[in-house]
């Protein structure tokens, strides 16, 4: 059975295009077909801005400026916009970092179907 | 000397820091779950998210004990694990190591983990280290034993299996008693 297609914009910021391609697949198999991504912080941004994505899952880290400046730079253009932060190792340090800083969730790469979707069901509408 | 005379000393148990986000799976208490996969990035995940947040209940975050092949510094350092005791199973000798050859050490260590901690979620990684190192019937027994404690109480049990690694009458005798959680094996 084919899931539901959520129209709800979602932008993958990920330094490594493998993780990129595979988040897609994996968004698009719990729903979610519309999906763009980014690979720092400057094309996160002008993406960002263009596309107006509900929800972005960005990389705690990245080359050049963090995922949380990312994180603060795009609440300050949509205080609306939801943050997921994520990242290969749980560093409660980092992890607090990002949610005073306005990330609503964390998700552990790499992840699955069930931590995704969770997460999407929690944040989108 | 008796069985249990070498028992492995457990460090002070305690919930983990919660990290303020969501509770990504919902496994019920008193419940064994197998989860097919490779490498255990699920069967980590859930666990590691398990003992990391509560759902909803603010006292009620769940202790949890870990037993894999992984060294224990690798398990904190990438799950960010301070309180949670981590089991290696390895012939070394030392105080959090389990010889995946003494499966009474084992089994009372999971048990007695489960009677202290009722609420308690464990993760027992290296199924396919411990069949190499014993015969497959003996280590079903074991987890027939733990999973008996788990479903009298409210604990959860987490088990990895690479279905690589077993036949299909393996894997169908592993999940006779247990829950599957979808998962994936790296071929």
């Amino acid at each position: 059975m084919c899931p539901q297609v959520i129209a709800t914009k979602i932008l993958v910021v990920d330094d490594s295009e493998a993780f990129r391609k595979v988040m897609t697949e994996l968004l698009v198999r719990v729903g979610f077909h519309e999906v763009v991504e980014a690979k720092d912080f400057d094309e996160a941004m002008e993406v960002f801005m263009r596309e107006k994505p509900k929800i972005s899952f960005v990389d705690m880290i990245l080359p050049g400026r963090s995922g949380v400046e990312l994180t603060k730079a795009m609440l300050a253009v949509d205080p609306k916009a939801t943050i997921i932060a994520m990242s290969s190792i749980i560093n409660k340090k980092m992890i607090r970092e990002s949610m005073d800083n306005g990330a609503k969730d964390f998700l552990l790469k790499p992840t699955n179907e069930i931590a995704l979707s969770s997460v999407l069901t929690m944040w989108s509408d | 000397m008796g069985l249990f005379s070498r028992r492995t000393t457990a460090r002070k148990t305690g919930a983990e820091v919660g990290l303020g986000i969501t509770r990504k799976y919902s496994l019920t208490p008193g419940k064994s779950y197998v989860v097919e996969e490779s490498p255990p990035d699920i069967s980590f995940d859930a666990f590691v998210n398990i003992i990391s947040t509560t759902n909803g209940e603010p006292l009620k975050k769940p202790v949890g004990l870990a037993v894999s092949r992984q060294h224990p510094d690798l398990i904190r350092q990438k799950y960010g694990l301070e309180q949670t005791p981590i089991y290696w199973l390895a012939t070394r000798a030392g105080q959090q190591v389990i010889s995946p050859t003494n499966l009474g050490i084992l089994t009372h260590t999971l048990i007695q983990f489960i009677e202290d901690n009722p609420s308690a979620v464990i993760l027992l990684d290296g199924l396919e280290y411990l069949v190499s190192n014993n015969d497959f019937n003996k280590v079903l027994r074991v987890i027939d034993q733990v999973n008996d404690h788990i479903s009298q109480s409210k604990a959860i049990l987490i088990i990895p299996v690479d279905p690589r690694a077993f036949d299909q009458k393996e894997v169908a005798l592993l999940e006779r008693n247990m829950e599957k959680i979808g998962g994936t094996a790296r071929r």
